[in-house]
C-alpha cells in the first residue's frame, strides 16, 4: 500500500493509489453515483453514471475503472487534480442519467424496487425533472429464469452487475447480454431457469427493479419494514442476515455485510426462506390421546410432562437436540437433564463421530473462512461445499480465481464451480497421501464434510486426515488446517456447551433405536427417526418430522422469534435477534424449560435469558473464544491422529439430497418445494 | 246526595277543569314562547334558528318534549336518588301553582285572593328549593357550586323586588292583583301605568326578575361555560325537561306579574281601544316583556359573580328602599294635602 | 368628572339601549345561514371531503396499491396490503383501509396518488350510526368512487388549469 497526493475538490488528499478513483473518494467520504461498480465485482464501466472531471483530461473520466496510479500530476508536477462537483462533472453525470432514463419506464410506483432502488434515488440527487427524449420508450419482454427471481426487463439499464455475479462469483454463466446498443437484453440465452444456490444475491444487486425477488412480490414496501439483524441458521457457516418485518409476518429476509463470513451474499435457502415460517407452525400445545394428537393448554401440556418425567426412572430419560437450537436452549436442556439425574442428552442427530475429547479444534473450520483466501491447496474430503455452504463455496471459487490454488477432492464427483483434482470416492484413498498430490502447498484446508464424520467409521477417517494434516504441515503455529464444514447451525455451540453424552450414557444413535430410553425430549430434533416405544416431548416450532411422531408437543420459536446464541462453523458466537413474535401459544424454547424444571421442583438457576446467558458463559467458556483453542491442540490432534481404527470400503456419500429440504423450515416453505422441484426437473 | 254534589264535588270538578286548561294553556304557550326566545336570539346573531319541525319550525318545541321524555333517565350512582328526582318536580310544580292568583282579565283569575302578591312572593321564594334539592342530590361539585350560587342570588334579589312591589302596593293600596291593577286605569289610559310613574322601580323590577329566573346575564347558576349547566348537569331527559319547564313557567310568570304590576294588565293602553278582550291585551304585555327578557339574553354578557351580588345588595337595594321611603312620603304628603283641602 | 360621566350611563342604561337598537338592527337583516339539508353552500372543487377510491372509464380500478398515500399519511389511518391479483399478476391492493375516525382530511394522500386513484370527494354528508361504519374497506371506497365519479372529475378538470 502506497500513499499518493491527490487534489480532489481544490483540496488535497493523502489516498491508497492501489484503488479506483471512486474507491478512493468513497474512503475519503465523497459520494460519487454508480451502478454498474461494486466492490465485489469486476470492473465493467458501463453505466458511465461515475463521470468526474479530471483535470487536463479531455473529457470526464468514468472514476470506476481509472486508477489512482493513472492520474497524471500537473505540468509543474504538482499532484493530479480531479473534481467531483465542477460544472464538467455535474453536466457529465446528468446527461449519463438522462441517457438511462430515457429507456426507464415510469413505473416506479408498482415497482418492488420503489423506495430502494439506486437510480430513483440517484436521479433524484443527480438527475434533471425534464426529459427530452420524445420518442416511444423501449419495451423488453421479460424472461423466466426460475421461481426466485422475478424479471421486468424493461426496467433493465444494463448494468451488468447480475451477469458478472453469475459469471465470477456464483461461477456458473448463466445470465449474459444479447444484442448490442438499444436491443441489448439480459437473458438467460436459452429460456432456462437459473440454476445457481446464489441466485438471489442479483436481486440486491440489481441497482433498479429489472430483478426483484418473486416470493416478495408486491408483498411490502422498504419504508414499513422493521429491520432486524440476525445471523442466518440454514447451514453451519452462519451468514449474516437482516429479517424484515411487516408487525407479526417476516416479510423478506437480505444479507448483511460481514466480509468475515458472508461477504455480502446468503444463499438462496437463507433468503427465500421466510413463507417456510409462517407455514405448518406448531402454535400450541398439544397431548396425543388414542393415537391423535389434542389441543391442550399449556399447564395440562406441562403436567403430563412432569407426570412423564416422575414416573420415569432418570437413565431412562434422554434428549437429541435439533439443528437449529440455540446455545442458550441447549444449556437450559443440559441443565434440566443434570437435575434430572441423566447424562442421556446428545446434540448430534445424525450419528456424527465428532467428540469433545480432543479439544476444540478438532471440530471447528480452524483456517477460518477468511483463511480460504490464504490457502494455497484443499481437499475436500466428502463433502460438496456447493450443496452444504454455498456462500463457503463462493469462497473457494474467489480463491481459486485469484490463480495458485490446488483443490482436490475425496468422495462423490460434482461441480462445484471451480475445477479440482478428483482422486476418487472411497475413504480408502485417504491412506495414501501421495496420490492426494499437493506437494509444495504450504497452507493447506483438509475440509471434512458432516456426511463423512457421521458415518461409522467416521473417527478413524478423521484421525487419517489429522495424521496427513500433521505430517503436511498444515497443523503448525500460526496455521491450522484441519476444517470441518459443519451443515447444522447448532452443532458447534452443542459441542462446546458439551451437548453430548459421557462415557456411559445414551448417545443420540442409541436413543432413536427404542428400549433404552422411556422418555425423549426432542428439542427441535427433526432429523432422526425414533422407534415405537418411546414416549416423545417434542419442543419445536415446525409440524415435522419430530411433531408427527410426538406424544407431547411444546410449541417453541423458530430463529427470527427468539433471542439467542449460535456459533458458527468456525466457532465464531453469534447473536441472533427476534424479529417477530412466535405464533399462538408458542414460546421461547429456554422458557418452555424453565418451565418444567420449575414444576419439576428442580429449577433452573436463572430467571431470564440475560442471567442464564451469564450462567452460560460462565460454565462454557469455550463459546466465547472465537479461534482460540487451547495451547493444547497440538497435544490434541496427535492424541486424534493416534487413535487407530478400521476405514470402510464403501463410497463416501453427501448426506444432503436436496439442498433446499434440509430442515423443518425449508420444508414447511412453498418456495423452497418449488426450487426442489425445478431442480429435480432439470436432472 | 244532591247537597254533597253540588257543594263539593261539583265546585272542585269546576276548579280542577279550571285548573287543567289553565295548564294546559300554560304549557303551550311555554313551548312557543321557548321557540319564540330561540328564534329571537338567532335573529340578533343573523341566524336562522330552528326552521326545520313545522313551518317554521313552530313544532321545535314538541319535538324536543319528545326526544326529552324518550330518552332514558339516568340517575347518577351517587345521588340520592328520592331528593333527586323530587328536585325538578319542585321547581315545576311551583312555577305552575303560582299561576292561580294572575289575573288574565277582569275577574277572569282562577283564585281571586286578596294577598294575591304575597302568595306569589311566597312561591317563587320556595322556588329555590328546587334547585338547592338538586344540585344537593347530584353529589356532584358542578351542580352544587351551581345550586350554591342560585341561592345566594335568588335571596338577593328577592329583597329588591321585595321593595319594589312594596312601592306599587303602597301606590295601589292593595295586595289583590286584580286591585292593583284596577288601580292603574283612569281616563288617561297608559300613563296610568305604574311603569311611568314609578320607571326606576320597573326598571330593577325587570333586572331582578332575571336574576330571580336565572336568566342570562345572571344565569351564573348554569353558566354553560363554566360550570356546564349548573345544578343541572346530572340532569337527564324527563327530569331535565321538568327543571326546563320550570324554569320558563316562572319566567312567563314574573312577565305577566310584571305586566300586572306596572304595565296595567289586561287594560287596554289607549281608552278607545277598550273593545278589544282585556285578556289579548294582557297576553301582549306579557309577550312584550318576554321579548325584552330574550332580547337581554342576546345582548347583554354574563355578570361575573362578584358583580353580580354588588348589583343585588348595593345598588338595588338601597335604590329601592329609597323609593319605598319616596312613595311612602308622597302618600303622607298627598294624604296631608287632600285632608287638609 | 369621568366618574360621574360613567354613573350616568350606567345608571340610564346607555349603554343597554345601544346594544339593545343595534340588536335591533341585525334582527332585520338578512341570514348569514343557509337552511341547511335543503341549501348547501357553494364547493370548492378542492373541498376535501370524503374518500373514494376512482376507477377508469373501462371500469378498471385505478389503484394500484404503491403505498405511496399509506406512507405519507400524517394521521397513519390508511392501511394497504398488495398483491398480484390472479387472473392477470398485475399489481392490486388486496385491502385498502381507511379510517375516517383517524383521518384529518389533509388531502396529502390525493397529492401522493400517481394515478389520481384515492381523492377526497365533494361528499361531506356522510355521519354513521356506529363507529365502525367510519372504519372504510375496499369495496365501500370503490363504490363511494362510482358514485361521485362524475362529480370528483369535473373537480379534477376545474382544478387541473391550477396545477
Amino acid at each position: 500500500m502506497q500513499d499518493t497526493k491527490l487534489i480532489i475538490d481544490e483540496k488535497e488528499y493523502m489516498v491508497n493509489s492501489e484503488l479506483t478513483v471512486i474507491q478512493a473518494l468513497e474512503d475519503i467520504g465523497i459520494e460519487i453515483p454508480r451502478f454498474c461498480f461494486h466492490e465485489k465485482l469486476s470492473i465493467a464501466g458501463n453505466c458511465r453514471m461515475c463521470l468526474i472531471e479530471v483535470v487536463g483530461a479531455p473529457k470526464p473520466a468514468a472514476s470506476c475503472h481509472l486508477g489512482v496510479r493513472d492520474l497524471r500530476p500537473g505540468p509543474n508536477g504538482e499532484p493530479p487534480k480531479i473534481n467531483t462537483k465542477s460544472q464538467v462533472a455535474k453536466k457529465a453525470q446528468k446527461g449519463a442519467m438522462e441517457f438511462l432514463l430515457a429507456n426507464h419506464p415510469l413505473d416506479c410506483p408498482i415497482c418492488d424496487q420503489g423506495g430502494e432502488c439506486d437510480l430513483q434515488d440517484q436521479a433524484m440527487k443527480y438527475g434533471t425533472d425534464k426529459t427530452r427524449f420524445s420518442e416511444n420508450k423501449r419495451a423488453v419482454e421479460n424472461k423466466d429464469i426460475g421461481p426466485l427471481v422475478k424479471t421486468v426487463m424493461t426496467r433493465c439499464i444494463h448494468c451488468t452487475r447480475c451477469v458478472r455475479f453469475s459469471t465470477e462469483v456464483a461461477g456458473v454463466s448463466e445470465l449474459g447480454a444479447t444484442g448490442r446498443g438499444e436491443d441489448m437484453e439480459i437473458t438467460t440465452y436459452l429460456e432456462k431457469a437459473m440454476d445457481s444456490e446464489l441466485q438471489g444475491n442479483v436481486i440486491d444487486l440489481c441497482p433498479v427493479g429489472a430483478l426483484t425477488s418473486k416470493p416478495y412480490e408486491f408483498k411490502a414496501r422498504s419504508w414499513e419494514l422493521t429491520k432486524t439483524e440476525s445471523i442466518d441458521v440454514m447451514d453451519g457457516l452462519g451468514a449474516n442476515i437482516r429479517i424484515d418485518s411487516k408487525g407479526s409476518e417476516v416479510m423478506r429476509i437480505l444479507p448483511r455485510f460481514n466480509d468475515d463470513i458472508n461477504e455480502e451474499w446468503i444463499s438462496d435457502k437463507a433468503r427465500f426462506i421466510w413463507d417456510g415460517l409462517k407455514a405448518q407452525r406448531l402454535d400450541r400445545p398439544y397431548i396425543r390421546i388414542n393415537n391423535k394428537l389434542r389441543e391442550v393448554s399449556w399447564s395440562e401440556a406441562i403436567d403430563a410432562v412432569i407426570e412423564k418425567v416422575n414416573e420415569t426412572a432418570p437413565q431412562k430419560i434422554g434428549c437429541i437436540s435439533g439443528d437449529m437450537s440455540t446455545a442458550e436452549e441447549m444449556y437450559s436442556m443440559k441443565k434440566l437433564m443434570d437435575n434430572i439425574g441423566s447424562g442421556n442428552y446428545d446434540c448430534r442427530q445424525d450419528s456424527s463421530k465428532l467428540s469433545i475429547d480432543y479439544g476444540r479444534a478438532s471440530y471447528i473450520f480452524n483456517p477460518t473462512v477468511n483463511g480460504i483466501e490464504e490457502a494455497d491447496g484443499i481437499v475436500i474430503i466428502g463433502s460438496n461445499p456447493r450443496i452444504e455452504s454455498p456462500v463457503l463455496n463462493a469462497r473457494i471459487r474467489k480463491r481459486w480465481l485469484t490463480g495458485n490454488l490446488k483443490v482436490s477432492l475425496i468422495g462423490e464427483e460434482s461441480d462445484l464451480t471451480y475445477p479440482y483434482n478428483f482422486i476418487g470416492n472411497n475413504p480408502n484413498l485417504i491412506n495414501d497421501a501421495k496420490k492426494i498430490g499437493l506437494d509444495g502447498c504450504k497452507k493447506i484446508i483438509w475440509l471434512v464434510g458432516e456426511s463423512v464424520i457421521s458415518r461409522d467409521d467416521g473417527l478413524p477417517i478423521l484421525s487419517k486426515v489429522v495424521e496427513h494434516a500433521l505430517n503436511s504441515g498444515s497443523i503448525s503455529d500460526d496455521w491450522n488446517g484441519l476444517s470441518i464444514l459443519h451443515t447444522a447451525a447448532s452443532r458447534v455451540a452443542g459441542l462446546d456447551i458439551g451437548f453430548v453424552p459421557s462415557v456411559d450414557s445414551l448417545s443420540a444413535g442409541d436413543m432413536s433405536n427404542g428400549g433404552e430410553t422411556d422418555l425423549l425430549f426432542l428439542l427441535g430434533a427433526d432429523e432422526i427417526e425414533i422407534s415405537k416405544g418411546t414416549y416423545v416431548v417434542y419442543v419445536g416450532s415446525h409440524g415435522d418430522i419430530g411433531a408427527n411422531r410426538a406424544d407431547i408437543i411444546l410449541p417453541g420459536s423458530c430463529y427470527t422469534e427468539k433471542n439467542g446464541f449460535y456459533v458458527n462453523t468456525e466457532g465464531r458466537l453469534q447473536e441472533i435477534n427476534r424479529a417477530v413474535f412466535p405464533p399462538g401459544k408458542a414460546k421461547d424454547d429456554w422458557s418452555i424449560l424453565k418451565l418444567i424444571s420449575d414444576k419439576l421442583n428442580k429449577p433452573l438457576d436463572f430467571i431470564d435469558i440475560h442471567s442464564l446467558r451469564k450462567i452460560m458463559f460462565h460454565d462454557c467458556p469455550n463459546l466465547l473464544s472465537f479461534q482460540l483453542v487451547d495451547d493444547q491442540y497440538h497435544v490434541n490432534l496427535k492424541k486424534l491422529a493416534s487413535t487407530k481404527g478400521v476405514i470402510l470400503d464403501n463410497s463416501l456419500d453427501i448426506k444432503i439430497k436436496d439442498f433446499y429440504m434440509t430442515n423443518p423450515i425449508a420444508r414447511a416453505s412453498k418456495v423452497m418445494a418449488n426450487c426442489s422441484i425445478q431442480k429435480s426437473k432439470k436432472q | 246526595m244532591t247537597d254533597i254534589f253540588y257543594t263539593y264535588l261539583l265546585p272542585t270538578a269546576i276548579i280542577a277543569g279550571k285548573s287543567l286548561f289553565l295548564i294546559v294553556l300554560l304549557l303551550v304557550s311555554v313551548a312557543f314562547l321557548l321557540l319564540a326566545d330561540r328564534k329571537i336570539w338567532a335573529a340578533v346573531q343573523m341566524r336562522k334558528g330552528p326552521n326545520v319541525v313545522g313551518a317554521f319550525g313552530l313544532l321545535q318545541s314538541f319535538a324536543d318534549l319528545l326526544k326529552f321524555v324518550l330518552k332514558e333517565t339516568i340517575i347518577p350512582s351517587g345521588a340520592d336518588k328520592v331528593v333527586f328526582l323530587l328536585a325538578p318536580l319542585v321547581t315545576t310544580v311551583l312555577a305552575i301553582s303560582a299561576w292561580v292568583v294572575i289575573p288574565f282579565d277582569n275577574n277572569l283569575v282562577l283564585a281571586d285572593i286578596n294577598i294575591g302578591v304575597l302568595y306569589i312572593l311566597a312561591i317563587s321564594s320556595l322556588g329555590v328549593y328546587g334547585i338547592i334539592m338538586g344540585g344537593w342530590a347530584s353529589n356532584s361539585k358542578y351542580p352544587f357550586l351551581g345550586a350554591l350560587r342560585s341561592a345566594a342570588q335568588m335571596v338577593s334579589y328577592e329583597v329588591s323586588i321585595g321593595f319594589v312591589i312594596i312601592t306599587v302596593v303602597l301606590l295601589a293600596g292593595s295586595l289583590n292583583l286584580t286591585d292593583i291593577v284596577n288601580s292603574q286605569s283612569g281616563d288617561l289610559g297608559m300613563l296610568n301605568w305604574y311603569c311611568f310613574g314609578l320607571f326606576p322601580m320597573f326598571v330593577i323590577f325587570f333586572i331582578s326578575a332575571l336574576a330571580e329566573t336565572n336568566r342570562p346575564p345572571f344565569d351564573l347558576p348554569e353558566a354553560e361555560s363554566e360550570l356546564v349547566a349548573g345544578f343541572m348537569v346530572e340532569y337527564s331527559a324527563t327530569p331535565y325537561l321538568m327543571f326546563m319547564l320550570g324554569e320558563y313557567v316562572s319566567i312567563v310568570l314574573m312577565c305577566s306579574f310584571g305586566s300586572i304590576l306596572f304595565l296595567g294588565g289586561w287594560l287596554a293602553p289607549f281608552p278607545f281601544l277598550d273593545f278589544i278582550p282585556g285578556f289579548i291585551w294582557f297576553a301582549l304585555k306579557t309577550c312584550l316583556l318576554f321579548f325584552m327578557f330574550a332580547m337581554v339574553k342576546a345582548i347583554v354578557p354574563r355578570y361575573r359573580y362578584d358583580q353580580l351580588m354588588r348589583l343585588g345588595w348595593k345598588v338595588f337595594l338601597p335604590l329601592s328602599l329609597l323609593m319605598v321611603v319616596l312613595t311612602s312620603s308622597y302618600l303622607v304628603l298627598i294624604n296631608h294635602f287632600s285632608n287638609n283641602l | 368628572m369621568k366618574k360621574i360621566n360613567y354613573f350616568f350611563k350606567g345608571f340610564f342604561l346607555i349603554e343597554f339601549v345601544a346594544a339593545f337598537i343595534l340588536a335591533m338592527k341585525y334582527f332585520f337583516r338578512p341570514k348569514a345561514t343557509i337552511n341547511y339539508p335543503f341549501e348547501k353552500g357553494a364547493l370548492s372543487p378542492r373541498f376535501r371531503g370524503e374518500h373514494a377510491l376512482r376507477r377508469y372509464p373501462n371500469g378498471e380500478e385505478r389503484c394500484i396499491g404503491c403505498k405511496l398515500c399509506e406512507a405519507v399519511c400524517p394521521a397513519q389511518a390508511i392501511t394497504i396490503e398488495v398483491g398480484p391479483r390472479h387472473d392477470d399478476g398485475t399489481r392490486r391492493t388486496t385491502r385498502y383501509d381507511i379510517d375516517m375516525v383517524k383521518c384529518i382530511y389533509c388531502g396529502y394522500c390525493q397529492e401522493a396518488c400517481p394515478v389520481d386513484a384515492i381523492v377526497e370527494g365533494p361528499n361531506f354528508e356522510f355521519a354513521t350510526e356506529t363507529r365502525e361504519e367510519l372504519f372504510y374497506d375496499k369495496a365501500k371506497l370503490l363504490s363511494n368512487g362510482d358514485r361521485w365519479e362524475h362529480a370528483i372529475s369535473k373537480n379534477i378538470e376545474k382544478d387541473s388549469s391550477y396545477r
